[in-house]
C-alpha cells in the first residue's frame, strides 16, 4: 500500500480568497507565482503539520488536480488495477477519513 | 358544544383557502385564533404579497445558478467570485453544499481507470509515476490538498 500526498494548488490564498479560519491560525500565504514557491510553501506545511506520508507536488499548470477534480481537497484509493476503487465527495464536506478507512477494508477483502 | 364544534364558522364559506382549513379549525383551541383571523381582511395584502415572493425567488434561482457557474470555474476564478461576496452570506442563504458537491462532481467515476501522473516528490530526490505503483501490486492512496 502506497500513501501519497499530492500537493495542489492553494485553497485560500490571502491574494485570492482570504479565510477567516487561517486567519485566526495565522496560516497567511499568498498564491505561489512560480513551482519553487510552491514547493517552499508545501515544505512549510510538511513540516508545521508533521506529515510523514511523502509528498508529491502537482506542476504548475496544476494538470493533475484538473484530472482529479481534486481541488480544495479530495481523497482517492486507486486498486492494484490501476482504476478508482474510492473517490471522496469534493472537499471540505466531503473529505472523509473513515470513509476511505471502509474502502481500504473493502479492498483488502 | 359537540353541536357548535360542526357547526360552520362562517355563513360566507366561499373562499377556497378557508373552506380547506375549517376542518381544523374545529379543535377547541385553534376554534378562536380561526374565527379571529377569518374577521382579517388580507384580499387587498395578497397579490403585492405574491409579486414580491415571486420575485424574490426568481432573484434567489438567478443567485444560485450564478454561484453554480463560478463553482465550475478554475479555483482562481471561483475564489475571486467567492472574496466579493461579504462574510457568511452565500452559506446562510443559499444551498451552498448541495451545488458545490454536484459542481465539483468531477467526470471520474468508481471503477475508470485512474489517470496516470508523474510528479516529483517535495524533497527533490525523485519523481513518482502512478502507474508504476499499482503494476507492482500497490494500492495507491491519494491525498489532494494545501497548506490553506
Amino acid at each position: 500500500m502506497a500513501f501519497l500526498v499530492v500537493y495542489i494548488t492553494e485553497a485560500h490564498p490571502t491574494d485570492v480568497w482570504q479565510s477567516e479560519n487561517n486567519f485566526k491560525d495565522k496560516v497567511l500565504f499568498a498564491s505561489p507565482r512560480n513551482e519553487e514557491e510552491r514547493a517552499a510553501l508545501a515544505g512549510t506545511c510538511v513540516r508545521k503539520l508533521g506529515i510523514d506520508i511523502p509528498a508529491l507536488l502537482d506542476e504548475f499548470g496544476n494538470s493533475t488536480e484538473s484530472a482529479y477534480t481534486a481541488w480544495p481537497e479530495r481523497l482517492y484509493l486507486i486498486d492494484t488495477a490501476g482504476k478508482v476503487a474510492y473517490k471522496s465527495k469534493p472537499g471540505p464536506y466531503g473529505f472523509k477519513p473513515d470513509e476511505l478507512k471502509a474502502a481500504l477494508g473493502k479492498l483488502a477483502m | 358544544m359537540t353541536s357548535s364544534l360542526f357547526a360552520p364558522i362562517s355563513r360566507r364559506s366561499t373562499n377556497t383557502t378557508f373552506l380547506l382549513f375549517e376542518p381544523f379549525a374545529r379543535a377547541p383551541i385553534i376554534r378562536p385564533l380561526f374565527l379571529w383571523g377569518s374577521k382579517l381582511k388580507f384580499n387587498k395584502f395578497k397579490k403585492p404579497l405574491a409579486i414580491i415572493l415571486c420575485t424574490l425567488a426568481v432573484l434567489w434561482l438567478a443567485a444560485c445558478s450564478v454561484i453554480y457557474h463560478e463553482m465550475c470555474q478554475p479555483p482562481e476564478q471561483f475564489g475571486r467570485a467567492m472574496s466579493k461576496i461579504p462574510g457568511e452570506l452565500p452559506f446562510m442563504i443559499f444551498p451552498f453544499e448541495t451545488l458545490w458537491m454536484r459542481a465539483r462532481a468531477g467526470t471520474l467515476h468508481i471503477g475508470d481507470r485512474a489517470p496516470d501522473f508523474s510528479l516529483g516528490k517535495l524533497d527533490k530526490t525523485d519523481h513518482v509515476q502512478l502507474s508504476s505503483l499499482t503494476t507492482q501490486g500497490k494500492p495507491v492512496v491519494l491525498i489532494f490538498g494545501s497548506y490553506t
